[in-house]
């Protein structure tokens, strides 16, 4: 799991980093425009936020499904109740008594 | 690891990515709004339903609008009747006329050509043909 987070979090950082330090090399390279080019300007933050909104949605949406698969009836590791789970089901009678 | 530290995990990671939008979005739209110090003005008056142009040294033009390449230009936009919205598709410039409101916006096109302007905003009957035409001429200078 560990190593999962840290990969994603480096994958993240990978995603938000190469663009602009591509860019900023590309923008030394070229000689720089008297005035501000609106249209590669205005495109260029719509595809950032784009991507920025992708993520944020795959990381909810990832942590969603991550839950409900380890947390389903059927997982091996869910047999013996955790130390979160001892609540207080009428239904369920008392475990001290047996039933 | 236990819970609580995936949990922060998770929480950082989101709340990295909503600063990164917010200090992003903020510096763009700062660079997007500093109109250039020589920026020629020209006058739009949206009114049903046609666009009109007014240069600096007077000159007015009806429909098409002839500018220069390279040159930086901010549109003081009027409205005669209704709410109108000045678009030029091609090059990002998409503001509202107000009636009784002067609305700014800049731009400064580098291609020379031919782009369609439209009304952006529902302004009565012929709306739809609310168009107009600019043309973006070489720098006879350059």
């Amino acid at each position: 799991m560990k190593t999962l987070i840290a990969i994603s979090i480096i994958v993240l950082v990978a995603i938000a980093l190469v663009p602009q330090i591509a860019h900023a090399q590309l923008a030394q390279q070229t000689a720089p425009e008297k005035y501000l080019d609106l249209r590669a300007t205005v495109w260029n933050e719509f595809f950032r936020m784009t991507t920025a909104a992708f993520t944020v949605g795959a990381v909810v949406s990832g942590t969603m499904i991550w839950l409900v698969w380890r947390f389903r009836e059927s997982n091996p590791k869910n047999k013996a109740p955790t130390r979160w789970e001892h609540l207080d089901d009428p239904a369920a009678g008392d475990p001290e008594e047996g039933h | 690891m236990g819970h609580d530290t995936a949990e922060w995990v998770f929480v950082a990671v989101v709340i990295a990515i909503l600063v990164y939008v917010g200090a992003d979005s903020w510096y763009t739209e700062k660079l997007v709004e500093d109109v250039p110090a020589d920026a020629t003005v020209i006058k739009v008056t949206g009114q049903q339903w046609y666009w009109s142009f007014e240069h600096p040294n007077g000159t007015k033009e009806i429909s098409t609008l002839h500018l220069k390449v390279n040159h930086a230009y901010k549109f003081e936009i009027y409205s005669r009747d209704v709410m109108h919205s000045f678009n030029i598709p091609d090059w990002v410039v998409f503001e509202d006329a107000v009636p009784g409101h002067v609305n700014h916006a800049w731009f400064a096109p580098n291609q020379v050509g031919t782009y369609p302007i439209q009304c952006r905003e529902y302004c009565g009957l012929l709306h739809y043909n609310m168009r107009g035409t600019l043309v973006v001429e070489p720098d006879s200078k350059t």
